[in-house]
């Protein structure tokens, strides 16, 4: 009695409320009104021209054929720019990694030791975040002038936003309740923080970070273009020398920096798990 | 006499009495079971002990101390004497049996070592002692993660041993686990109660089990005592009481 009882108050909820329904139905055209309107606004102002694009197909078929074969008799000369991209990469994920730690511990709402620490610390996170890793090129460049080095410490600055973030939600997200035992056995702080949060969390932190390296990889050979050293310097001398069968070899060397890492990560972060 | 509850009132901003006048005693080498229904404060009144919450009013001596107002460091001191084994055994997952043993220790180690992630190499030797006590030695370099719910319970257990608490609170410790797997942690209770001298005090729904294990059934409703008796002279009546609604 009780199950069609059920059944007939849930029929008779469904078929109440006209009203309801028909708003559900306007919401959902003005919804999609909305979305037909985001779309068209930015074909104007990306100012889209796609016969543009057909029309310049020569253009791009001609630096195509200047660009092949590629020039291997240049190939040992990029194995030293490939290695400084790479380490640029390696130094700023594990500078970020290192300041990013601390930092999440502060911004985690669940082990944070202060509200103000956790606002300033969320505060910090927030901000490198915010300005992109180029902006933060051009400073170091500024400051301590052309290399590698201000490539590797604009990666590590940015770093800290990213992880620093993901690494608090990680905390955020732990089981509380191992930690909660520990505490009430009488641990001290710092020991339920390395004894408690540490291993429950360390797995989910080394594979944010090996991804971050990954991402880390791919930002160094832009960051090359404001003169942080790395292949992206020497891909862009190539360019503007019009030198497009070294292009061609540089962007072959991306290619196999690029995919290598990004295996070799999900290998491990594959493992971790 | 170890642990004692005077008086004890819990009332929350809603007004809502959680506990009410509420007194208990548990004396070591004692079992003392608290029955009652979903709601009637069992809990509550552990974590009051425990002062994971702060009573609204009356006091919880743990033998001559005073837990009702203690804080900060003077409050984690006192509870190095209280372990806790909650209805999931609450381990770190991805450390090891041994580990999550040796880390009820901790409390009585502050060292550079144990900061850092290190546990005292004579805890971890203490350590296999206690798993042999729970059965579990064969498991000690599992990672806890991968132990069943009664396993898990055991090590909870011997991780309280490893604390070497003069009182044992247990919250629902069968509560997700076999029948099986239940008694053999009730028996481990007991034996905890009456080889180690420990006072135990376990919140349990299973009335057969406290018929069976306990030395003394604490009857609770609504927060306030309905009973407290030996075991044999807890009637059925009694206990069939504490789990009728008000409202009945």
């Amino acid at each position: 009695m009780s199950a069609s009882a059920d059944l007939q108050s849930a029929r008779a909820l469904s078929s109440r409320g006209g009203w309801g329904s028909a708003f559900s139905g306007a919401a959902r055209i003005v919804g999609i009104l909305i979305a037909i309107l985001v779309v068209v606004q930015s074909l104007i102002v990306v100012e889209a021209r796609p016969q543009e694009l057909i029309t310049g197909i020569h253009g791009m078929a001609d630096i195509i054929r200047r660009a092949v074969p590629p020039d291997f008799s240049k190939l040992p000369n990029t194995l030293w720019p490939a290695l400084e991209t790479v380490d640029i990469a390696i130094f700023g994920t594990l500078a970020g990694v290192i300041m990013a730690i601390p930092l999440a511990v502060l911004a985690a709402a669940n082990v944070t030791p202060s509200r103000s620490m956790y606002y300033l610390a969320r505060g910090i996170i927030g901000f490198t975040r915010a300005v992109p890793d180029l902006v933060w090129a051009l400073f170091f460049v500024t400051a301590v002038g052309l290399g590698p080095f201000p490539g590797g410490l604009a990666l590590a600055v940015h770093s800290i936003g990213m992880l620093g973030r993901l690494f608090a939600e990680t905390i955020e997200h732990m089981d509380m309740a191992p930690i909660d035992a520990l505490a009430l056995t009488g641990a001290r702080r710092i020991q339920i923080f390395t004894h408690g949060v540490v291993p429950s969390v360390l797995p989910s932190l080394l594979g944010i970070s090996l991804y971050r390296l990954d991402e880390n990889i791919r930002s160094s050979l832009v960051l090359g273009f404001v003169g942080a050293g790395g292949i992206g310097f020497q891909l862009l001398a190539a360019m503007n020398l019009f030198q497009y069968r070294e292009v061609s070899l540089l962007l072959i060397v991306v290619f196999v920096i690029v995919v290598t890492v990004e295996r070799l990560s999900a290998f491990l972060r594959q493992r971790l798990a | 006499m170890m642990l004692a509850v005077r008086h004890l009132t819990l009332r929350y901003p809603n007004g809502k009495c959680a506990l009410a006048d509420f007194s208990l005693q548990v004396k070591s080498g004692e079992l003392v079971v608290v029955l009652g229904g979903n709601g009637s404060g069992k809990t509550t009144l552990l974590r009051c002990i425990t002062r994971s919450l702060a009573p609204s009013s009356g006091e919880v001596w743990l033998n001559s101390v005073d837990l009702t107002h203690l804080t900060g460091d003077k409050l984690r001191r006192a509870r190095l004497d209280l372990a806790m084994i909650w209805q999931h055994a609450s381990l770190v997952r991805r450390t090891s049996v041994i580990a999550n043993v040796a880390a009820g220790s901790l409390g009585r180690h502050f060292t550079f070592k144990t900061a850092c992630g290190g546990l005292p190499a004579d805890e971890l030797r203490a350590a296999y002692d206690y798993l042999h006590e729970v059965g579990l030695v064969e498991l000690a370099h599992q990672k806890a993660g991968t132990l069943s719910g009664g396993q898990a319970q055991r090590v909870a257990i011997a991780r309280a041993l490893a604390q070497k608490p003069k009182v044992v609170l247990a919250d629902e410790p069968v509560a997700s686990l076999d029948p099986e797997a239940a008694e053999e942690i009730m028996r481990l209770l007991q034996r905890l109660a009456v080889k180690e001298n420990i006072a135990v005090l376990c919140v349990l729904h299973q009335v057969e089990l406290a018929y069976a294990y306990a030395h003394r059934v604490v009857g609770i409703r609504d927060g306030r005592l309905e009973f407290d008796l030996p075991r044999e002279a807890v009637s059925r009546e009694a206990v069939k009481r504490l789990y009728m609604s008000e409202a009945a």
